[in-house]
C-alpha cells in the first residue's frame, strides 16, 4: 500500500493505478472526455490534467501512474484556465451544428462548457465566421453517419475498434491540417457501431432511423435482444410510439455495454410495413384476407384432417424469433402437448 | 320578494355576471338586494383560472415568462419586471444599468397605458363614451412603441431574466420623446372633460369610501390605498430599477372614495410622465443583458455565430441548467398595486413553487366591505374604481 495526497487528502492505495483511478474511486472528480474505463489510457483530450508536485508541467491524470507520497492537485486556478483553453481550441473550428445535430442535450461538450463554465476568454476565442454545418462523409458502413466538422478527435472510436471489437479498422489522421478519423480498413468493417457508442459528441451519428428526438421527448425501455442466445440487454428509445435507436448500459452483464449489428441496428422490422398484420388464407394464387375466427377454425380443421390421416409427425412448427419469449414458449407448448410432435423449429440463427 | 310562510321577505338575489360589461371580464357578483339597496355584496371568482401558479411547476423559469403577460394582461411589462426580479434575487443577478434605465421607462409606459384603459372603461361605465377615445387614442400609441421594440403590443415577454430582450432604438426614442411632450396636454383634456363634470363628480364623490385604516386593514395596495390617504409607494418603499434616482410625487386622496380614485390614478399618470422625461434624458451605454453563464440567455447575434454561445443557448432553452437552491419573494408596485412572486427553488431548472400575490385579489376582497348598503348603481362605480383584472384575480 502506498500513501497519496489528492487536493489535501491521504489516500492509502495500491502501487499502479492511474491518478484518474484512484481520484475516482475516492470520489473526486476530474473533468475527461477520451477516458473509457475498460479501455488503456489514449490521453488525447488533456483534459484531465493534474498538477503533481515534482513536475513542471501538469500531468494527464489518465495516463500518469501514482507513487508513493505524491501530492496531487484537481482543482487550482491554473488547471481551470487550461482547460478552458483546451475547450477552447476544441470549439475553435466546431460548427453551429447543435439545433440539427442527434446528440445535442446528451453531448459530452456541451456538458463540458456548461461544468468549466461559460467565459468570454472562450467565446472570443471563435466570434468571427460562423462554422457552417457541413454534409457527412462516408464511413466504414452505411449504418452511420460521420461529420468531420464535429469530430473532437478523441479517438474513442480507434481505441474501441481495436481492443474492444479487435478490428482496428479506423486511424487516426489529419486532412488538410485538421485532425479527424479516418475509416481505413473498411473491409475489416464488422458493422457493430461500437464507435458511434462511444463518440461523445455527434460526429459518429446513427443512420438508420429516419425519426429523431432529443433526450426528453424518448423513452428507454430496457429488454432482452430478440436475435442470438447471447441475449444481451438492450434499450429500446421510443418516441412518437416508434423505435428510434438502440442503445445499451454500461453496467448489466452479459454484454456490458457492448452490442452487434443486429443488435445495434436491426429494428426496422418493428415499424415495417411489411410485416402481417391480418390473418390471410391462401385460394388459388392469391391470398384473401379473413377474420380471425375464419382462419383459426380452417387451421384447426386442417391440423385435425392431417393428424387423422397421417399421425401427428406430419406436423411440424415453425415460430419466429422476433415473437416474444412467452408466444414461442406457449407456441411449443402447444405444438407438443395439443398436435404431439416434437417437429418445433425458430429462425434463432439469424 | 319571496313569500316564506307569512313572512314577506323583500331581499331579492341577484347575479351580476359573469357576462356584464361592466364586471371586466369574469366576475360574478352575488347580489342580495333590497330594492336598489346591496344589502350583501359577494364576488364569486375563479372563472377565468388557469392554474398559472401550478403550470409554473413545470416550465423552466425562462419558459414562466410569458405566463406573466397573461396576469393582468393591461400590466404585461410590469409583470415580466416583477417576475424577473424574482428570479434575479434568486440567483443574485445584477443586472446592467441600460437595462435598468429601459425596464423603468417599459414600466412607467405600461403604467400610463393601464391607467388609460381604466379611465376609459371607467369613464365608460359612469356613461361618458368619449372618454374612452381619447384615452385609447393614447395608449394605442404606446401600444405602438412596444410593438416597435418587441413586435408584440399585448403580451410582449420583453423583461426577461438578466435585463431585457432587445435594445430600444433610435425610432423608440424619437417615438417616446413625442409621446412625453404631449402627453401632459392629453391628460388636461380628459381632466377637462371629466374633473369639474357636474355628472361625473355626482356618481363617484362619496362613494364607495375607505378609510385609511380599513384600507390597510384589507391589505389593499396601489392606487386604492393611496387614494384612502396612505403614502405608500413600493417604488419608494423598497426602490427596485433605481427608483431611488428619479424624483415624483406620491399622490394621495382624502377621503378614499371612488373619485380620489380617479385624481389619484390621473396624477399617477403625470407623475409616470415625469419619470419618464427623467429616464430618457439619460440612458447610459453598455449592455442590455446580463451574463450570468447559464441563466441569461446569451444575445442572438452571439448565438448565430459562436458555439459557445449556441451551446449556451440550448443548454438553458431546453432546460439544462440549474439555479440556486433557495426561496425568495420580490414585489413591485403595479399599475394596481403589490405583484410580487414568491418562489421557492430546488436547485432545478424549474421553481418548486411559485405563488403570486395579487393586488387585484386583495383589492377585490375589499369590495363587498366598501359596497355595503349602496346603491346598485354605485356598486358599479365601486367595482370600477378598484381597478381588477380577472386574470390575475384567478391566476
Amino acid at each position: 500500500m502506498i500513501t497519496v495526497t489528492i487536493d489535501g487528502r491521504e489516500i492509502q492505495t495500491e502501487p499502479g493505478k492511474t491518478i484518474l483511478e484512484v481520484a475516482r474511486a475516492n470520489g473526486i472528480y476530474i473533468p475527461t472526455l477520451c477516458f473509457l474505463e475498460d479501455l488503456l489510457p489514449i490521453g488525447a483530450c488533456r483534459l484531465c490534467i493534474v498538477e503533481v508536485d515534482g513536475y513542471d508541467q501538469p500531468q494527464p491524470s489518465c495516463v500518469q501512474v501514482v507513487t508513493d507520497g505524491m501530492n496531487i492537485r484537481t482543482t487550482t486556478e491554473k488547471l481551470l484556465e487550461m482547460r478552458r483553453d483546451i475547450l477552447k481550441l476544441l470549439l475553435l473550428d466546431h460548427p453551429l451544428d447543435c439545433p440539427i445535430c442527434d446528440k445535442a442535450a446528451e453531448c459530452k461538450l456541451q456538458d463540458l462548457v456548461y461544468e468549466l463554465g461559460y467565459d468570454r476568454a472562450i467565446a472570443e476565442g471563435s466570434v468571427g465566421v460562423p462554422m457552417l454545418h457541413k454534409p457527412p462523409v462516408k464511413w466504414s458502413t452505411i449504418g452511420i453517419n460521420y461529420f468531420p466538422s464535429r469530430c473532437v478527435a478523441c479517438q474513442r472510436c480507434v481505441h474501441v475498434c481495436l481492443e474492444r471489437v479487435g478490428c482496428g479498422v479506423l486511424e487516426a489522421g489529419k486532412e488538410d491540417g485538421t485532425p479527424r478519423i479516418f475509416p481505413a480498413h473498411p473491409e475489416k468493417c464488422i458493422a457493430c457501431g461500437e464507435c458511434l457508442s462511444v463518440c461523445p459528441v455527434g460526429a459518429l451519428t446513427e443512420a438508420v432511423s429516419p425519426l429523431k428526438a432529443r433526450p426528453w421527448e424518448k423513452t428507454k425501455t430496457k429488454t432482452v435482444c430478440p436475435y442470438c442466445g447471447v441475449g444481451c440487454v438492450i434499450e429500446l428509445n421510443v418516441a412518437s410510439g416508434q423505435v428510434i435507436k438502440v442503445t445499451t448500459d454500461e453496467a448489466v452483464p452479459p454484454n456490458y455495454g457492448t452490442l452487434c449489428v443486429k443488435g445495434r441496428f436491426g429494428f426496422e422490422f418493428i415499424n415495417s410495413d411489411k410485416r402481417l398484420t391480418k390473418p390471410l388464407i391462401r385460394q388459388g394464387g392469391s391470398f384473401r384476407e379473413v377474420s380471425w375466427d375464419e382462419a383459426l377454425n380452417y387451421v384447426a380443421k386442417k391440423l385435425k384432417e392431417i393428424k387423422e390421416k397421417h399421425g401427428a409427425s406430419a406436423i411440424a412448427g415453425l415460430c419466429s424469433a422476433r415473437c416474444t419469449n412467452e408466444d414461442n414458449y406457449v407456441f411449443q407448448k402447444f405444438m407438443r402437448a395439443v398436435i404431439g410432435t416434437n417437429n418445433v423449429d425458430h429462425c434463432a440463427r439469424l | 320578494m319571496t313569500i316564506e310562510g307569512n313572512e314577506i321577505r323583500r331581499e331579492m338575489i341577484l347575479n351580476m355576471g359573469p357576462q356584464h360589461p361592466a364586471t371586466h371580464g369574469v366576475l360574478r357578483l352575488l347580489l342580495h338586494l333590497e330594492g336598489e339597496v346591496v344589502k350583501k355584496n359577494i364576488p364569486i371568482i375563479g372563472y377565468l383560472h388557469r392554474g398559472v401558479e401550478k403550470l409554473g411547476e413545470h416550465r423552466t423559469y425562462l419558459q414562466n415568462i410569458v405566463f406573466t403577460d397573461r396576469l393582468d394582461y393591461t400590466a404585461s411589462m410590469c409583470n415580466n419586471l416583477s417576475y424577473a426580479l424574482a428570479v434575479e434575487k434568486l440567483c443574485g443577478i445584477e443586472v446592467p444599468e441600460r437595462a435598468r434605465v429601459i425596464r423603468v421607462i417599459m414600466a412607467e409606459l405600461q403604467r400610463i397605458a393601464a391607467h388609460l384603459l381604466w379611465l376609459g372603461t371607467y369613464a365608460l361605465d359612469i356613461g361618458a363614451m368619449s372618454v374612452f377615445f381619447y384615452c385609447f387614442r393614447e395608449r394605442e400609441k404606446i401600444l405602438d412603441m412596444f410593438e416597435m421594440i418587441s413586435g408584440q403590443r399585448l403580451t410582449p415577454s420583453y423583461i426577461c431574466i438578466g435585463g431585457v430582450r432587445r435594445d430600444i432604438t433610435d425610432q423608440f426614442l424619437e417615438a417616446l420623446r413625442v409621446f412625453c411632450d404631449t402627453f401632459n396636454d392629453y391628460v388636461r383634456d380628459y381632466e377637462n372633460l371629466l374633473t369639474k363634470n357636474p355628472i361625473w363628480v355626482e356618481r363617484l364623490k362619496d362613494v364607495a369610501v375607505l378609510s385609511a385604516e380599513d384600507a390597510i386593514n384589507w391589505g389593499t395596495t396601489g392606487p386604492v390605498l393611496r387614494a384612502s390617504g396612505v403614502k405608500f409607494d413600493f417604488r419608494r418603499a423598497t426602490p427596485y430599477c433605481g427608483y431611488e434616482n428619479y424624483e415624483f410625487d406620491i399622490p394621495i386622496g382624502t377621503k378614499g372614495d371612488c373619485y380620489d380614485r380617479y385624481l389619484v390614478r390621473v396624477e399617477e399618470m403625470r407623475q409616470s410622465n415625469r419619470i419618464l422625461k427623467q429616464a430618457m434624458k439619460d440612458i447610459p451605454d453598455g449592455p442590455i443583458m446580463a451574463d450570468v453563464p447559464f441563466i441569461t440567455l446569451p444575445p442572438k447575434d452571439q448565438v448565430m455565430n459562436n458555439i459557445e454561445s449556441l451551446i449556451k443557448h440550448f443548454k438553458i432553452a431546453a432546460g439544462l441548467f440549474q439555479v440556486p437552491k433557495g426561496e425568495v419573494y420580490s414585489s413591485i408596485e403595479n399599475p394596481k398595486g403589490e405583484l410580487g412572486f414568491y418562489i421557492v427553488s430546488d436547485g432545478s431548472s424549474k421553481p418548486y413553487r411559485m405563488r403570486i400575490k395579487s393586488s387585484c385579489f386583495v383589492n377585490l376582497s375589499a369590495l363587498p366591505f366598501m359596497t355595503q348598503g349602496c346603491l346598485v348603481a354605485d356598486l358599479i362605480a365601486a367595482l370600477g374604481s378598484i381597478d381588477i383584472v380577472l386574470g390575475e384575480v384567478d391566476r
